[in-house]
């Protein structure tokens, strides 16, 4: 799942010199992701996961890293 | 083409030919064109001499930004001058009693009367000092690149390092990128939902507050900076009332409530505002010049206005809908299709209400949200504040451009004298102010709560 989305958002929304490097638990809004991207990103993770992710928790907690992420999708493929 | 003739550099991307037809709308109303500007203001002077280098390095490396755009055919390309003019200016500008000598230069030159479009120099720079005060101006001609090109150029600039500087590089377009992804028939397709797209906007009546018949005579501005604490209740406030993909959003919103405020009895059915998604990944170097923006529509109708939960909630629905239905890349081959248009026909398509016959956009919006170039320093220099500017098409004669610098939100309202005035601003950034700050009584001093709301 995390190499989905590592794939998605180094290609679609964020550049980063170094990807590898990019930790699972590095801030990804700190490094650049933003409204738009994050919405790109929620579409991307509802049509490629099937989940159903709701908008009350769109928040920091939940996209802040790929960690994040991965955590929050499962939370909703249960 | 370029074979054959040596001295094109670029030709212009589809994105480059919408901010082209934007230009030739704004010449028709005899300013100027499409020019667009960056100030940093700063504590001190920079290093000049490392700043020129750096300069001359970028037109070294990027010939294009000292180039002449000229049309061959059908088509507009970036053309290799015969004799390149100097793009780096220094002016003293002495303090005098009449007005604000950095600021009246600064209008000078975005309001220089019109020159033809292969005159003009697409970037320039200036560095301007009054004595006290110290701000380095950038002015681009829009077609060369978006507001996120002119920040890579600043962060260029900004780059000490040389071999940093060396990571910024052109490449292909990712308008022609992405168009090149879409097979023949998916071109029709999206061309066709964008279409009718359209023609779901134009259902409404767009309201362009500005009512007077008055021949545009020079662009103003109009710069308020938040405080990094009401910035910070601005960003939740945003975040609460759109989530977190919607700062843009909140800010059009509240403006569109603004403008519902002070404006008497406004003709029309709804707001229509356009805003650029951008296809550029964020924080990449690279492409440096070019446009690589695609213009979408946030439209409100006004019973949505009283109500701010109502009205949030239907620009983030329309927003993500948008995005669910691809309508964002459906833009793109209408984009394609359209820069094979005469520029006064795609000005038409783009500013006409087609069932109305009016004009689309209330206002013009553009966010460039926390940008890269700086930090705290350029070249040296403490960096103190920034603001932008755009010259607009009439109607709508009203632009707001934002963005968030040293965590601090920037308003800079520009817009066309005397079809608006200084009187007038003021009243929308008292409107304004009260929009973006609202919905936190006793938090913060002068947040008011506002009648329309429940």
């Amino acid at each position: 799942m995390k190499d989905k989305l590592r794939k998605f958002i180094f290609q679609e929304l964020l550049f980063v010199a170094d990807p590898e490097q990019f930790r699972d638990d590095q801030d990804l809004l700190e490094a650049g992701l933003d409204s738009m991207g994050i919405m790109r990103l929620i579409m991307f993770i509802e049509s490629e996961f099937g989940v159903t992710l709701p908008d009350e928790e769109i928040e920091p907690d939940n996209v802040q890293s790929f960690d994040a992420l991965e955590r929050w999708i499962l939370r909703h493929r249960q | 083409m370029t074979a054959k003739n040596p001295d094109i550099l670029q030709a212009l991307n589809p994105a480059d030919c919408f901010t082209l037809a934007m230009d030739e709308q704004i010449r028709r109303e005899n300013m100027p064109g499409s020019l667009c500007g960056f100030a940093l203001e700063l504590d001190k002077m920079p290093d000049v001499a490392e700043l020129t280098r750096r300069i001359e390095e970028l037109v070294q490396r990027f010939p294009v930004v000292q180039s002449s755009l000229q049309q061959r055919g059908r088509r507009f390309y970036w053309c290799r001058r015969q004799q390149p003019r100097p793009i780096f200016f220094q002016r003293h500008c002495p303090a005098t009693d009449a007005a604000d000598p950095l600021r009246t230069y600064i209008l000078e030159h975005i309001n220089r009367s019109a020159e033809p479009r292969e005159a003009i120099n697409p970037l320039e720079f200036h560095l301007l000092s009054d004595g006290a005060r110290h701000l380095f101006f950038m002015r681009w001609l829009h077609p060369l690149c978006d507001a996120r090109g002119a920040d890579l150029i600043l962060k260029y600039l900004n780059t000490a390092d040389p071999g940093q500087r060396q990571s910024f590089a052109e490449s292909e377009p990712l308008v022609d990128v992405q168009l090149r992804k879409f097979s023949f028939w998916q071109k029709i397709r999206l061309f066709l939902k964008a279409k009718r797209h359209i023609e779901q906007l134009d259902r409404y009546r767009s309201i362009v507050p500005l009512q007077r018949d008055l021949p545009a005579r020079r662009l103003n501005y109009s710069t308020h900076r938040f405080s990094a604490e009401q910035t910070r209740l601005i960003n939740s406030l945003a975040r609460r009332q759109v989530g977190l993909t919607g700062t843009s959003l909140y800010y059009i919103g509240c403006l569109m409530r603004a403008l519902e405020q002070i404006t008497e009895q406004p003709e029309g059915d709804a707001y229509c505002v356009p805003y650029a998604f951008n296809l550029r990944r964020q924080k990449a170097l690279t492409p440096l010049l070019g446009n690589h923006i695609c213009p979408l529509f946030a439209q409100v109708p006004k019973p949505l206005l009283a109500n701010r939960q109502r009205l949030f909630e239907h620009l983030k629905k329309q927003n993500a809908e948008v995005i669910r239905q691809q309508i964002d890349y459906a833009f793109l081959p209408a984009m394609w299709a359209a820069s094979w248009l005469s520029l006064q026909k795609h000005g038409e398509q783009l500013r006409k209400s087609y069932h109305h016959g009016t004009e689309r956009s209330s206002f013009w919006f553009s966010d460039i949200g926390q940008p890269d170039s700086t930090t705290e320093n350029f070249c040296q220099a403490g960096v103190t504040g920034m603001f932008h500017l755009c010259q607009i098409s009439t109607p709508p004669a009203l632009a707001l451009l934002t963005c968030q610098f040293q965590k601090q939100l920037t308003l800079t309202y520009n817009f066309l004298e005397p079809l608006y005035d200084q009187s007038w601003l003021d009243r929308l950034h008292i409107a304004m102010t009260r929009e973006l700050l609202n919905d936190h009584p006793g938090e913060t001093a002068g947040t008011t709560n506002h009648p329309h709301d429940e």
